[in-house]
């Protein structure tokens, strides 16, 4: 049983986290679609990716923009839930298929940042 | 019981609040499909060169120039008016929170111009 005082607490910790995580995105998002996104005329090119995933900061900011972006994302869509979703059976589904999205995507993300960042390249 | 929120009740939709209220929402749900696409679409560069360029020049046509345009302009409103959020919840943003939406607005505005320039310069129309 949960009584007012969790819940609230509970709330105002998911509450801050979302501006914390906000505040890192802003940052985080910003520079890299000017960096990524802004890259220059012409297709991506996959030798070119590889050496800037093999700074040896890249996989650690990569890391904590995926964590913050995913949990900013997903924890964004809880709170869309809880207030327009008020059946039970519905909440539950949902929020297992936010979590389910949330693991499945961090591990895809977790995949192409190793992938990248510790490849040997045989040039 | 909470108080069930109507997605668009029109009494309160006089007010610049409410419709930053909803335009955030709204960004953030279109935010996070494109989040989960394009985690999975850069995924393709553990399949090896080959595939990732493939996908690239895919992805490198016009069309998906100008949906970029487009995607620059929610992350930037999200981004922007987000900001404006932390601003009004943790200083007295309640006395101000009209201009500073405004003001932020401009500079979203400002930004998006600007990128647009840069991605619409980047557009290779000659096919691949």
């Amino acid at each position: 049983m949960k009584r007012i005082g969790e819940t609230s607490k509970t709330g105002g910790i998911a509450w801050l986290l979302q501006r914390i995580s906000a505040v890192i995105l802003f940052v985080l998002l910003l520079s890299h679609f000017i960096t990524y996104h802004f890259i220059g005329k012409g297709a991506i090119e996959y030798s070119k990716i590889i050496e800037k995933m093999q700074q040896w900061w890249f996989p650690l900011i990569q890391f904590l923009f995926l964590i913050t972006a995913l949990y900013h994302g997903l924890n964004g869509v809880w709170t869309v839930i809880e207030d327009y979703v008020h059946s039970k059976g519905w909440r539950i589904f949902l929020y297992s298929l936010l979590i389910t999205v949330g693991v499945t995507f961090l591990f895809v993300g977790i995949l192409t940042i190793v992938n990248g960042s510790f490849i040997k390249l045989n040039k | 019981m909470h108080k069930r929120i109507k997605f668009f009740d029109p009494t309160y939709y006089k007010f610049v609040g409410s419709w930053a209220w909803i335009l955030h929402r709204l960004s953030g749900i279109a935010l996070i499909f494109y989040l989960s696409l394009h985690l999975w679409v850069i995924n393709t560069l553990t399949k090896g060169p080959e595939t990732f360029n493939k996908v690239m020049v895919f992805l490198n046509q016009p069309l998906f120039k100008i949906l970029e345009i487009g995607l620059w302009g929610v992350i930037l409103f999200h981004a922007f008016n987000g900001i404006r959020i932390v601003i009004v919840d943790f200083y007295k943003g309640s006395l101000f929170h009209k201009r500073l939406f405004y003001f932020f607005i401009i500079i979203a505005l400002l930004l998006w111009v600007a990128g647009s320039y840069m991605l619409i310069s980047h557009i290779h129309w000659g096919g691949n």
